[in-house]
């Protein structure tokens, strides 16, 4: 199974886009449909989106990483451009195990990118590459 | 990258039939793992991507090793034209510390920004350091970067990403786990099995999947005594799941 979400993800996702952008609201029906692909995850992701938790950080050279502040107060970064979280969730249930598609972090940087709801924030070159090792640091 | 190797396996064996639309495109195709036991000719088929890559007139190529390569592989036609050479840029990260740094701070370097990223010798970098929460940080970053690269390319740009990753003739499953792991980060992979043969020269069967539903191929690809590179078609297989997928696996190590 490759690192990406399955055509019937994207394409809920992408539905739930369009339904946004015109009526402002995502609507139950896609809620139910949520909740049935990714379980105990999607109200947990949703949450992750209400608190506003999602931060997306990027520096003048274009590059761009999500940062995502988890129910336990620590932080985990998610990739822009690929499926990656930093969390022990990912690496296990995904990862290793391959129980599940994705993490509630990942799929609420899915969710605040179909809202529109992300924090934005702005840093220097120097500053995201310390965020990338950060990543790195933590996990030893 | 999955196109690029294919063009330097295609280019390289005469009387290989293109298929449809696959002519004049210079697109990469989907990040792709290059597989093989020691001595198998992996950093030969790098280097052979690198030539390739930097002769479609577009980015300069980025290429990791750990160590210089020893001698440059004499390849097909395009090799050691010095225009080539010049537009490939080698950097030596000695470490997995470094090589992160590097991945990490890929948006401080300045200059244009490459079309093809290689990296050589992965398993030396998984080994040390072998927590699988590393390697999937690591394959990840390396997609991350090469989709930075795609983006300062600008529209249409599109930045391959190639790596090399020796495997064992008896792998634990440790290995089995890591293999595993890098797949799901490289659709496309790409099998170098060496063949008996004799008077010196060397030859290997490279089996290449594109990942999706793409055709998987087959060539020889024979370095005489003295590097020279030759390449034959030996068959190619409609991607066709339903029929192939049995087969397919089967004659992997």
């Amino acid at each position: 199974m490759a690192v990406a979400l399955p055509a019937v993800v994207e394409e809920l996702l992408s539905e739930m886009a369009a339904a946004v952008q015109e009526s402002a609201r995502i609507p139950d029906e896609h809620l139910l449909s949520l909740k049935f692909v990714f379980g105990s995850s999607a109200i947990q992701a949703l949450d992750l989106v209400d608190r506003q938790t999602i931060t997306l950080i990027s520096s003048p050279s274009g590059r761009r990483v999500y940062q995502v502040l988890g129910s336990s107060g620590k932080t985990y970064i998610c990739l822009a451009s690929c499926h990656y979280c930093s969390c022990p969730a990912f690496a296990f249930l995904v990862l290793r195990k391959s129980e599940s598609l994705l993490c509630k972090h990942l799929l609420a940087v899915y969710l605040s990118q179909v809202v529109r709801t992300c924090q934005q924030l702005c840093v220097s070159d120097k500053q995201l590459t310390d965020i990338f090792l950060m990543e790195k640091r933590q996990e030893n | 990258m999955a196109e690029t190797l294919r063009r330097v396996l295609s280019a390289g064996s005469a009387g290989s039939a293109a298929w449809p639309g696959e002519e004049n495109t210079a697109e990469a195709g989907p990040p792709l793992l290059l597989l093989g036991a020691p001595g198998s000719g992996k950093t030969a088929l790098l280097f052979a991507a690198a030539l390739e890559a930097a002769g479609e007139g577009r980015g300069p190529v980025l290429f990791l090793t750990r160590r210089p390569l020893q001698s440059l592989p004499c390849g097909t036609g395009a090799a050691r034209d010095p225009m080539r050479l010049q537009k490939i840029r080698f950097q030596y990260p000695s470490s997995t510390r470094e090589l992160f740094h590097l991945l990490c701070s890929a948006h401080e370097t300045p200059g244009p920004a490459p079309s093809l990223l290689l990296l050589d010798g992965l398993e030396e970098y998984l080994a040390e350091d072998p927590g699988a929460e590393e390697s999937a940080y690591l394959a990840a970053l390396l997609l991350d970067t090469a989709a930075y690269f795609s983006h300062r390319l600008g529209p249409g740009g599109d930045c391959g990403l190639m790596v090399a990753l020796q495997t064992q003739e008896v792998a634990d499953s440790g290995d089995a786990l890591h293999l595993a792991l890098l797949q799901r980060y490289f659709p496309a992979q790409c099998w170098l099995q060496p063949e008996a043969s004799g008077s010196g020269e060397h030859r290997l069967r490279v089996c290449l999947e594109p990942g999706g539903l793409g055709p998987r191929t087959e060539w020889w690809v024979t370095f005489q005594p003295g590097g020279k590179m030759t390449i034959s078609l030996l068959q190619t297989q409609a991607g066709d799941p339903s029929s192939d997928k049995g087969s397919s696996s089967g004659g992997h190590p």
